[in-house]
């Protein structure tokens, strides 16, 4: 597959900063994941991907108001709106007081993204080399007050090709912000390789949710790197529902005293995809806490994966960090895999995690049958309940009423 | 106030005829013949393990239950051929005797999807929001269950009184024409039966009937049957008024099963 890389030509050569990135990326990414590699054997990413994913997409055509002749759904509830459309990002802003948008190519220009720019191992995460090696497009937000709307992030795909996006968001210290990003496609053979950098200064509290609702033959791989500081607050709200593979992967570094990090997540799947949720939460310093709760619904010949690590680091102490993971599984053919790790190396901890897997309750789906509901609602709606518990803390009653409806189907 | 039914209302809306029927492979139902009519209550008694709710779930529909032989018409219909769903919406309502507890589904939610299942089915619009909370505000406020229950999830943590009022509100706005009492009694204090039976009584338009099982004869002071069977080992083995209540209470099961079996 990898042949097919040498077709994706991209701008920018000329920028040294940039040419000087992509070179690490180079350097850093070895080849894809393959059975062997730890941190990927439930999920076969190679053997989803075809040579349709690796061209870059035309542009679509985009008019001076920034609109394109693109299909596209805004968001049910007032935000501001940010829009790629394969993986092209329409520079066409809506700033407002406190916001700083820019393109990541105006970006890597200015020397400031360097403090934010790939700080962590690229070597761990091949996806990641890859994203570096490929760095073009991608937004750099930097949020300096309060922000009052969400801020949404809309990737739009009805091409196939290879979409490659670095984000980076900072928060400033004492700031609060919403991102929202949904990813819709319908039926693009492509695959959507994502980084998002998060940077949570001090007592800043920066609210993500995502919907991922890509083509049944797309392939999605999004790593979120979190940095939080002292006080700083990381939560995550993320809903699976698309692509044929799909892996939303977080590593959260609670870096600093009384840092926390909620990363919730629920998915459903009924047909033959995948969906993988990753998580590796790293308590650095004291007093630092974390939960999730991970619930997902698996039908047909869908396959859902867990893996979930928690990291207490030495000389910490006062530390809690919960997780849990339950799922259903409506069919046979249905599979579930689930790895909780967790790493304490010190003693004043909290933790625990929990992961279970059964069927829809029988007595449930009758008492609500005998109440007149058909058989199909009946189920959607046990199910949406159960998956709901997953966004039961949702901040933004918009958002929360958004997901419940997508709950519903 | 039930006095002259069982002369004037002549459509029969349940039959069921030597219905036997069988749960995990073992007959419960034995050659079970019952016919309700428009504006009739009818009552049966009987021993723990007789097939009480047995004989309610294959009226349902539950799965699990197997009728093995015999028929049952509702309504004029082949009530085997409906589906649970359908034979809800055709008017068909279990008070059940453990009303099932579904964590994640708040009241408002479950009884919105219900009484609009209803109304596709009779082929009436939704209801608009307001319409709908009024709706259910009103017939909670009569059946005194506070509005905070509503908001709750479906029977979660709800004590057993509380549970059978909930039972009552549902029965109270899907109006059906036959509603089957499971111990609705069981477990209530003599407030929250004066409650529930009162909700019951509220409903009757002269045509709506009951089927109630119990072991009491309690509910009896507030909800007049005009018959009452006595249920032992899967059948009907002796039918009278409300007087034979009485006299089970008093007398219990024993003699009448062995009077059955001479
Ligand atoms: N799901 C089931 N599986 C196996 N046996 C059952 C089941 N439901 C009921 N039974 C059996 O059927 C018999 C009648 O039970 P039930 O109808 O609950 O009696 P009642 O309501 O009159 O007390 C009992 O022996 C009970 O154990
Ligand atoms: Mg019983």
């Amino acid at each position: 597959m990898l042949k097919y890389l040498d077709n994706i030509a991209l701008i920018g050569e000329d920028i040294p900063a940039l040419a000087a990135l992509r070179q690490k990326g180079k350097v850093a990414f070895t080849g894809l994941p393959d059975k062997k590699t730890e941190a990927y054997k439930y999920t076969p990413v190679s053997s989803c991907l075809k040579e349709e994913m690796f061209s870059k997409p035309a542009h679509c055509h985009t008019h001076q108001d920034g609109h394109c002749d693109c299909e596209q759904k805004h968001l049910p509830f007032d935000a501001y709106e940010i829009l790629f459309c394969n993986g092209t990002l329409h520079e066409h802003f809506h700033f407002c007081d406190g916001l700083e948008v820019s393109s990541l190519l105006d970006a890597v220009t200015d020397h400031e993204i360097g403090k934010y720019i790939n700080k962590f191992e690229l070597e761990k995460f091949p996806f990641a080399a890859l994203n570096t090696a490929f760095l073009e497009q991608g937004i750099f937000l930097r949020v300096f007050k309060d922000i009052k709307k969400p801020i949404g992030l809309i990737y739009h795909t009805k091409q196939n090709g290879f979409e490659n996006i670095h984000n980076i968001v900072v928060l400033e210290k004492n700031v609060n912000a919403e991102i929202i990003e949904v990813f819709e496609g319908k039926n693009s053979i492509s695959l959507t390789n994502v980084v998002n950098e998060f940077f949570v200064l001090q007592n800043a509290t920066l609210t993500h949710y995502k919907w991922q609702n890509s083509s049944p033959q797309a392939v999605h791989i999004t790593l979120n790197r979190v940095d939080i500081k002292a006080d700083g607050k990381y939560q995550s709200y993320t809903l699976q529902t698309g692509s044929k593979l799909a892996r939303d992967e977080t590593q959260a570094c609670l870096k600093e005293q009384n840092a926390s990090a909620v990363v919730n997540a629920a998915y459903r799947l009924s047909a033959d995809g995948l969906v993988d949720t990753t998580t590796d939460i790293e308590h650095l310093s004291p007093s630092t806490a974390s939960n999730q709760i991970v619930r997902g619904v698996v039908d047909g010949q869908a396959h859902g994966v867990f893996q979930g690590k928690i990291h207490i680091a030495p000389n910490t102490f006062d530390v809690s960090g919960h997780q849990s993971h339950k799922a259903l599984l409506l069919s046979d053919d249905a599979k579930i895999d689930v790895k909780p790790e967790l790493e304490i190396f010190a003693d004043d901890v909290q933790c625990s995690h929990g992961a279970t897997s059964g069927d829809l309750n029988a007595n449930e789906l009758f008492y609500l049958q005998s109440r007149g509901i058909d058989e199909q609602t009946a189920r959607t709606v046990l199910t949406s309940a159960f998956l709901k518990t997953a966004f039961e803390d949702i901040p933004n009653s918009d958002i929360k009423i958004f997901f419940e409806e997508l709950l519903m189907g | 106030m039930n006095g002259n039914r069982r002369m004037t209302n002549k459509k029969p809306l349940l039959e069921i005829k030597n219905l036997s029927a069988s749960v995990a492979g073992k007959e419960i139902i034995k050659n079970l013949s019952l016919t309700i009519f428009e504006g009739q209550t009818h009552v049966i008694m009987g021993p723990n393990g007789a097939g009480k709710s047995t004989l309610s779930h294959v009226l349902t529909g539950k799965p699990g239950y197997e009728v093995t032989s015999g028929s049952i018409t509702f309504k004029g219909k082949n009530l085997l051929d409906l589906s649970i769903d359908e034979r809800a919406n055709e008017g068909l309502f279990l008070i059940m005797q453990y009303p099932v507890e579904i964590p994640g589904v708040s009241f408002m939610t479950f009884l919105k999807y219900a009484l609009n299942a209803k109304r596709k089915y009779l082929g009436l619009d939704e209801l608009s929001a307001p319409e709908f909370i009024k709706l259910v505000q009103t017939q909670a406020q009569k059946l005194a269950i506070d509005k905070e229950m509503l908001g709750r999830a479906v029977n979660v943590g709800f004590s057993g009184g509380e549970k059978k009022r909930m039972e009552t509100l549902q029965m109270a706005l899907l109006k059906p024409a036959l509603s089957i009492l499971d111990e609705a009694d069981s477990g209530l204090d003599i407030d929250a039966l004066k409650v529930v039976s009162k909700g019951i009584n509220d409903l009757d338009d002269g045509k709506r009937a009951l089927l109630i099982i119990t072991h009491h004869q309690d509910l009896l002071e507030y909800i007049k049957p005009d018959f009452v069977h006595v249920f032992a080992g899967g059948r009907i083995i002796k039918t009278g008024d409300k007087n034979l209540a009485l006299e089970l209470e008093a007398k219990g099961y024993t003699d009448f099963i062995k009077e059955a079996q001479c």
